[in-house]
C-alpha cells in the first residue's frame, strides 16, 4: 500500500511536465502577444516589455525558468495585470473556486446519495420513479440553462438571492446550486444501480437470514459495500465540480480561478494560464490517488502492491 | 421489505422470453416497453427532422432579422418572440438543432476515429507499444479537458478563422472550411482531440480479451494475415459495444458546444446556436426572459431525450443493468 502511494505520487511528475508542455506549447502557438493593442505599440516600448517578461528568450529557454519557478512555487509576474503576481492571483482567486466547488460538492453528496439509497430501497414505487425522472432531469440541464433559470425565479422574480458576484454566504446559493445539481442526479442515479447490485449478493442474505432489522442489513451491510463505485465517482466528480465552476462563474460573474482563466487567454497572460491549467491538473490527479487509496479501505478484497 | 424475493422488471422478461427470439429483437422489445426511451427517441426523430429541413419548417430566415422587432414579445407571427435584433427565434431555433446535433454526432464520430484507431493499435500490438500509449492515455487524464478545449478554441480561432485573408495552403483550405460551416469545423475538431481517452482505452481492454480468444488463434493458425485478422475479426466484434458507450457521450458533446458557444468560442455569429442564443438572450433576461427560455427549453428537452433514449439502449442490451 505505502509503495503504491509512493509510486503514484512519483507518477505526477511527467503529468505535470507533459500537462505544462503542451499548455505551454499550445499558448505560445496562439497568434498575438500581451502586449497586442488597438493601437500598437511603439517597437522600443514592446520590445522593453518583451525583454522584462523575457519573451524575448527561446522558448525552450522560457519553459525551462517557468518550470523552476513552479518548483519553487513561484509562478511569476501577470502580465495583464502589473502590480500583481500569479501568487497574488491565486491566493486571491483560488480559494473562491475552491469554495463554490466544495460546498457544490458537499451538497451533491448530502442530497444525492440518500436519494439514491432512498430510490433503490423504493424500488419501482412511486417514490423511485419520481426521484429518478428528476435526477434524469438534473443531469439533462445545463449549467448555461440552468443559472439563468435559477437567477430569474430566485433573484428577479422572489428575490431571495443577490443576482450574481460574491462575497456573501447567500452569493454561494444559487452558483453552488446550479453546479451541483448535474452531479447531484449523478450520485443518486449511481448509489441506486450500485444498492440494487448489492442487495443480491449472498451476504446481504446471510444478514437478512441471521435476523437482523432491515435498516441494519440496508444500511451497515448494503449501503457500505455499494458506496464502492460511488467513491469511485465522486473523486472526479469532485475534480470535475471544480473545473465546472469555470462555467458557473462566468454566469454568475464570481471572481474565481476561472473567470481569470478565460479572461487571461484573453489578454495572453500566459504566466495565468499556465498557473490555473496546472493547478486543475493537480486536483485531478490527486483527486484519482484518493479514489485508488478509499477503494482499498472500502473493500477489505483489494490490496495494492 | 424483503429485497431478495423481489423480482425486477428485466427478471420477469428474461423468464418470458421464448429462446427462439435474436439477441437483437429481444433487446429491441425491451427498449420498445420502456416508455422513457420510447418517447426519447420520438422526440430525437422530430428533432432530426427538423435539423434537415430546417430551411422548410421554419417560418423566417435564422440570420436575417427585421430590427423594428426586436426584443418583440412572443405573437402570433412569431410565437416565441423576436431576439435583441428582431430574428424570430422559432426559426433560430429550429437552425440551432442542427448546430447541436451535428455538434453531438460530429464530434462523437471524431473522438471515436480518434479513440478506435488508439486503441485498436495498442490492444492488437500489446507489449511495449501497448504499455507506452496506455500511458500517454493515463497522462492526458491529468488533462483539465474544460481547460484544454478553451485554449485549443482560442488557438484554431485566432491561428485560422480570424486571419481575414485566407491564406494558401492547408491554413486556408482549414480556414475556408470552418467559414463555411459557421465555425463548426473546429468545434468537431476540439472535441474529437479532447474526448477520445475513454473510447480509447475501452477499445484497448475489447481487443486485447478478443485478440486472446479461440476463433482469432484458429485464424491465425490457417496463416490470415494480421491485417486481416485485426480488421475481419476483431474490430467487428469491438465495434458495437463502443458504438453504444460513445452514443452515451453524445449529451456532453451537445453541452461542450453550447458551453462553447455561450462564452463565445464557438460558432461564429450570426449562426444559431443554442448556447449563443442563451449568452445573448441572457443579457437582456431581466426584461425579456423568453429569449432564455426557449433556447434553454431546447437544450434540456434534447439532452433529456438523448439520456433516456441512452439509458433505455443500455438496459435493453443488457438485462442485468438495473440502472
Amino acid at each position: 500500500m505505502f509503495s503504491f502511494i509512493v509510486r503514484r505520487i512519483l507518477w505526477t511528475i511527467p503529468v505535470i511536465l507533459i500537462v505544462s508542455s503542451i499548455t505551454f506549447l499550445l499558448m505560445h502557438s496562439v497568434p498575438g502577444s500581451p502586449f497586442t493593442r488597438e493601437r500598437a505599440l511603439p517597437a522600443a516600448i514592446q520590445k522593453n516589455l518583451e525583454a522584462k517578461y523575457h519573451l524575448d528568450d527561446p522558448l525552450w529557454k522560457q519553459y525551462i525558468d517557468y518550470m523552476y519557478g513552479f518548483l519553487r512555487l513561484d509562478f511569476g509576474p501577470s502580465i495583464a495585470y502589473r502590480s500583481r503576481t500569479v501568487n497574488d492571483i491565486l491566493a486571491q482567486q483560488w480559494p473562491v473556486t475552491a469554495t463554490l466547488g466544495g460546498v457544490a460538492f458537499l451538497f451533491a453528496v448530502v442530497m444525492g446519495i440518500p436519494l439514491g439509497v432512498l430510490s433503490a430501497v423504493k424500488q419501482n414505487t412511486l417514490i423511485d420513479h419520481g426521484s429518478m425522472v428528476v435526477a434524469m432531469l438534473g443531469v439533462s440541464i445545463p449549467a448555461i440553462a440552468l443559472g439563468p433559470f435559477l437567477i430569474w425565479i430566485f433573484a428577479l422574480k422572489l428575490k431571495w438571492f443577490p443576482v450574481a458576484t460574491w462575497g456573501s454566504p447567500s452569493h454561494i446559493v444559487l452558483p453552488a446550486l446550479t453546479l451541483s445539481t448535474a452531479y447531484l442526479a449523478r450520485f443518486a442515479r449511481i448509489t441506486r444501480a450500485s444498492m440494487l447490485q448489492v442487495v443480491r449478493e449472498e451476504y446481504i442474505l446471510a444478514a437478512r437470514a441471521k435476523g437482523l432489522r432491515e435498516i441494519v442489513v440496508n444500511l451497515r451491510h448494503a449501503f457500505r459495500n455499494a458506496l464502492i463505485p460511488v467513491t469511485t465517482i465522486a473523486g472526479p466528480a469532485f475534480a470535475d465540480i471544480v473545473t465546472g465552476s469555470l462555467v458557473v462563474e462566468q454566469i454568475f460573474a464570481i471572481p474565481g480561478i476561472g473567470k481569470y482563466y478565460v479572461q487571461s487567454i484573453g489578454n495572453r497572460d500566459y504566466p495565468v494560464i499556465m498557473a490555473t491549467t496546472l493547478l486543475f491538473a493537480l486536483v485531478i490527479v490527486l483527486m484519482n490517488l484518493l479514489v485508488d487509496i478509499s477503494y482499498a479501505m472500502l473493500d477489505p478484497r483489494i490490496r495494492y502492491s | 421489505m424483503a429485497f431478495h424475493t423481489k423480482k425486477t422488471r428485466s427478471d420477469d422478461e428474461t423468464v418470458k422470453a421464448p429462446p427462439s427470439r435474436s439477441l437483437t429483437r429481444d433487446a429491441m422489445r425491451r427498449l420498445m416497453k420502456n416508455r422513457g426511451a420510447v418517447a426519447g427517441g420520438i422526440i430525437l426523430l422530430l428533432l432530426i427532422f427538423a435539423a434537415i429541413f430546417a430551411d422548410f419548417v421554419a417560418p423566417y430566415s435564422a440570420t436575417e432579422g427585421d430590427i423594428l422587432n426586436n426584443y418583440a414579445a412572443p405573437t402570433a407571427a412569431h410565437p416565441f418572440g423576436c431576439d435583441f435584433m428582431g430574428r424570430d427565434v422559432l426559426s433560430r431555433l429550429l437552425f440551432g438543432a442542427r448546430i447541436s446535433l451535428a455538434a453531438g454526432f460530429v464530434g462523437a464520430i471524431t473522438a471515436f476515429a480518434i479513440g478506435v484507431t488508439f486503441g485498436l493499435i495498442s490492444g492488437f500490438f500489446g507489449g511495449k507499444t501497448d504499455n507506452f500509449m496506455m500511458r500517454i492515455v493515463d497522462i492526458m487524464y491529468g488533462f483539465p479537458t474544460l481547460l484544454l478545449i478553451i485554449l485549443l478554441m482560442v488557438f484554431f480561432k485566432s491561428s485560422f478563422s480570424v486571419s481575414g485573408v485566407a491564406g494558401a495552403g492547408l491554413r486556408g483550405v482549414l480556414s475556408n472550411l470552418d467559414r463555411s460551416m459557421g465555425g463548426m469545423f473546429f468545434i468537431f475538431l476540439g472535441i474529437g482531440l479532447t474526448s477520445w481517452l475513454g473510447m480509447a482505452r475501452l477499445v484497448r481492454g475489447m481487443t486485447l480479451s478478443v485478440r486472446n480468444t479461440e476463433y482469432v488463434e484458429s485464424a491465425r493458425a490457417i496463416g490470415t494475415s494480421r491485417t486481416r485478422i485485426l480488421f475481419r475479426h476483431i474490430l467487428p466484434n469491438v465495434l458495437g459495444p463502443a458504438i453504444v458507450a460513445q452514443a452515451l457521450q453524445i449529451p456532453g458533446f451537445i453541452q461542450y458546444e453550447a458551453f462553447l458557444s455561450f462564452i463565445g468560442l464557438g460558432v461564429n455569429p450570426p449562426t444559431p446556436s443554442w448556447g449563443m442564443m442563451l449568452s445573448q438572450g441572457y443579457l437582456a433576461m431581466r426584461s425579456h426572459f423568453h429569449l432564455v427560455l426557449w433556447p434553454a427549453l431546447a437544450i434540456s428537452i434534447t439532452l433529456f431525450a438523448f439520456n433516456f433514449l441512452g439509458d433505455g439502449v443500455r438496459d435493453a442490451f443488457d438485462p442485468r443493468q438495473t440502472r
